[in-house]
């Protein structure tokens, strides 16, 4: 029975499905059934946010204000239906028991807090400030798909194969299908990320917020749920119900708290889950499209006031003058003004950082696994935006993934041809530590991976202290692009002796 | 009262804990010896067949790279003579590299196209195609045209795993003692060893002893400190049956990877042999390089390892 849940279910279960594949497929040869942005390009916060902070027409923007129309006819179908954040607050809640408990807590005014948020990430947005990715259900999903969930399962599933391979003695038996596994979903080597439990605890704190109130994130903090909730106060689909008693039986059940106590209800917070058709003992409430109700919805002040909606007018217009105002100044400091080498095709550190929306996507895709998140290195600006760290994993010099899998243009598509001219740093040899430079051994395993044509390691000869002459390496800067992996492959320890310095 | 006796809240005695303690210490030990066949001073090397080609070395010139191959094999006696029936054979082509066919950083697919071929003519029972890449593995195996050729072919394909490697023991003092080796490269009836011959900065030209570089996993980068050495002993630790030497264009300037193709010449031929310092030493001719600056020749030289005196050899040219 329950139909309607039911179905609902099928479709929040395949949505979920179907992210993690896109975001599974996210590796070379890039091969999946959709586009790595799909999710995001449907997503209106972080594509209009971007767009309005960049200054600039995204492409893909229009998939984003389809959602808006859609919302305007159906209400927030999305936040019931698709959201696979929504769908892992729904699935966590039902494990832990907590599906039906607490449900009559009210959450009351705390749930304008989303639209303060909203309101804040668009006077940012007008400000030239790309505050989207903070709070962006779509972005901290993705995050924890790609950087968590993915590297974990792959991890544990590659150590269970590995330990009965070489502690069990099952080799012969498991290795063809071992090998064919590494080939599809395994990856041929599980990624690692640095302050993946950092992030995490920021997932783990938002699925656990239900413990307040069922879908507490929903109600009360998510922005995209708070712009989808103004789309729904028009919209056509409604909640109908033929006959009622007053019972009061759907209110306390209601995930999103949306059934007023006069039996009424707020279509800016249904998310339409269909529990309350089966909730009601009447067997008489329904939904239906109706595009103008007869008698008019008595009036419910929940929303903004108008004067704080002009406060918030004000604000932003004065937020925008400083934008204007600042402008005409010289940018603040050099971009990457510390040590931190960033992805290729990243134009100028505050261009970026306006348009990365931190959803992981490079650093998933990233074939070396060189690309991770920032912690507060660079700043609370700076938080989970990509860097490449070459001892980790340099960047493979004809690859040009992660131009093509970022959403908003944060990192350019290049060309090979163009991804063979863009620079991300100088490498710098340490002839302290050199093994030819200051033990006159033989190596050069620098000039040997060094991938410029015509190679932007030169050998010198060189008479170490034992008295042999040895080729020993030297950085042509003209030539360089920075990609790090004559770092990555330096033999020296524990530090290298070549390293990659920000351009 | 009497407590119900369950798994979980046994009290522990005296004599269970020291019975517990005993039955650690008889299995701890059998656990870990186990695993351990070999004792000290017991190489675990590939044996030596021996097997002798009707010539030292042949070289087949011809603008084909498959039917080049082919006629350096069967000049050498045909590949009947390396491989038995059933046999599972393992063919190392250099793989190394991101660059394409044409940029000469990688053996030519046909070449080993055709090894494969004629692997599976002789009866062989699976052919294994594999190096240890220094880019990323997937855009070498994709972009070499080495996966595509060698499946098309018949063989499998895949990729190096660094926990699926043995450690190397020698009967004589090594640099290369338990370096780790790609399981399936020391686990076979017969080695093939397919490398291109290009230039390197490091080694002035890197042909078939240092692309057994490919079967060593782990931080290769300090194989390159007194590298001609533990070539020598990585080439005695495998001893290749067969070397065939890609030589139908070289890559002259700016290798191992180069990646202009002003750097590229032709050269149009195929050398087949038994001994991979022969090989070594005649391919330093194709491009007139002194072999006395190959530290990995100097150094076989020196330990009277292979052949590697052109004068002494007998060799063969079929065009």
């Amino acid at each position: 029975m329950k139909k309607l849940v039911r179905i609902r279910r099928v479709f929040q279960l395949f949505f979920l499905v179907l992210f993690i594949y896109i975001l599974w497929s996210t590796t070379y040869p890039l091969t999946g059934l959709l586009p790595p942005e799909t999710f995001f390009k449907i997503n209106p916060i972080v594509m209009v946010m971007t767009a309005l902070s960049g200054r600039i027409m995204l492409a893909g923007l229009s998939a984003g204000l389809a959602m808006i129309v859609l919302t305007l006819l159906f209400g927030r179908f999305f936040c019931g239906w698709v959201c696979p954040l929504g769908t892992m607050i729904d699935i966590t809640a039902r494990l832990a028991r907590r599906d039906r408990w607490g449900r009559s807590m009210r959450t009351g005014k705390a749930r304008l807090i989303k639209f303060g948020i909203l309101f804040l990430v668009f006077i940012a947005g007008l400000a030239g400030i790309q505050a989207a990715w903070v709070l962006d259900p779509m972005v901290i999903m993705a995050r924890f798909v790609s950087l968590n969930l993915i590297p974990a399962a792959t991890q544990a599933l590659d150590s269970v194969f590995v330990f009965a391979m070489t502690t069990l003695g099952m080799r012969e038996t498991l290795i063809d299908a071992y090998r064919w596994l590494k080939e599809s979903f395994l990856g041929i080597q599980p990624h690692f990320f640095a302050h993946a439990g950092g992030l995490f605890l920021f997932f783990a704190l938002i699925i656990g917020s239900s413990a307040l109130a069922p879908r507490f994130w929903c109600r009360c903090v998510c922005p995209l749920g708070a712009l989808y909730a103004l789309a729904a106060k028009a919209a056509w689909m409604r909640r109908l119900v033929d006959i009622c008693r007053h019972c009061t039986l759907c209110i306390p059940r209601c995930r999103m708290g949306a059934i007023r106590e006069d039996m009424t209800y707020d279509k800016g917070e249904c998310i339409l889950c269909m529990d309350c058709v089966y909730d009601c003992p009447q067997h008489a409430t329904r939904f239906g499209i109706v595009p103008r109700l007869r008698e008019k919805e008595p009036e419910h002040r929940t929303g903004i006031s108008r004067r704080s909606f002009l406060l918030l007018l004000g604000l932003s217009l004065a937020a925008l003058g400083r934008r204007v105002f600042a402008a005409a100044s010289p940018p603040a400091g050099t971009p990457a003004g510390s040590g931190i080498i960033r992805p290729p095709g990243a134009s100028g550190e505050e261009a970026f950082l306006d348009r990365c929306v931190r959803c992981g996507n490079c650093m998933k895709v990233c074939p070396t696994n060189g690309l991770q998140p920032l912690m507060l290195e660079e700043g609370l600006e700076g938080l989970w935006t990509p860097r490449l760290v070459p001892e980790i994993g340099y960047c493979e010099y004809l690859c040009t993934l992660c131009g093509e899998v970022c959403p908003t243009g944060a990192l350019r598509r290049l060309d090979v041809e163009q991804k063979k001219r863009t620079r991300l740093g100088l490498a710098v040899v340490d002839r302290s530590l050199c093994i030819a430079w200051a033990h006159g051994q033989e190596c050069l395993v620098c000039e040997e991976h060094c991938p410029v044509a015509e190679k932007a390691i030169k050998v010198v000869e060189h008479r170490g202290p034992s008295g042999v002459v040895v080729g020993a390496p030297v950085v042509d800067p003209n030539l360089c692009v920075g990609c790090g992996i004559c770092q990555n492959k330096c033999p020296s320890r524990p530090d290298r002796a070549i390293r990659v310095f920000p351009y | 009262m009497e407590q119900p006796q369950s798994f979980f809240n046994r009290r522990v005695t005296r004599r269970g804990f020291l019975k517990l303690l005993g039955a650690l210490a008889v299995t701890l030990p059998a656990w870990s010896l186990a695993g351990r066949h070999a004792r000290a001073g017991e190489t675990n090397a590939r044996p030596k067949k021996g097997i002798r080609g009707d010539h030292d070395l042949v070289v087949a010139e011809g603008a084909d790279p498959y039917a080049t191959t082919v006629k350096a094999v069967e000049a050498l006696g045909g590949m009947g003579r390396f491989v038995s029936k059933g046999a599972t054979v393992v063919i190392k082509p250099n793989i190394g590299w991101d660059r394409t066919p044409a940029q000469a950083a990688n053996t030519h697919p046909e070449v080993v196209a055709a090894l494969i071929d004629l692997c599976l003519g002789a009866g062989a029972g699976r052919v294994n195609v594999f190096d240890a890449t220094c880019n990323d593995a997937r855009r070498c195996y994709d972009n070499s045209g080495i996966r595509e050729a060698a499946e098309a072919h018949g063989a499998s394909v895949y990729f190096t795993n660094d926990w699926d490697a043995v450690k190397a023991r020698f009967a004589y003092e090594s640099p290369m003692e338990g370096w780790p080796i790609v399981r399936d490269a020391v686990a076979c009836d017969t080695f093939i060893n397919v490398p291109v011959l290009k230039h390197h900065g490091l080694t002035r030209l890197t042909i078939a002893m240092k692309n057994l570089m490919g079967v060593c996993t782990g931080s290769r980068g300090t194989i390159h400190q007194g590298i001609g050495r533990k070539l020598v002993d990585l080439t005695d630790f495998i001893s290749p049956e067969l070397t065939v030497v890609d030589a139908t264009r070289v890559l002259l300037r700016n290798g191992p990877q180069g990646g202009n193709l002003a750097d590229v010449e032709r050269r149009d031929t195929v050398l087949a042999s038994t001994d991979p310092v022969l090989a070594d030493a005649y391919a330093c001719s194709l491009v007139g390089v002194d072999p006395g600056e190959l530290p990995n020749l100097v150094a076989a030289k020196a330990r009277r390892f292979g052949l590697s005196d052109l004068a002494r050899a007998d060799i063969a040219h079929v065009a």
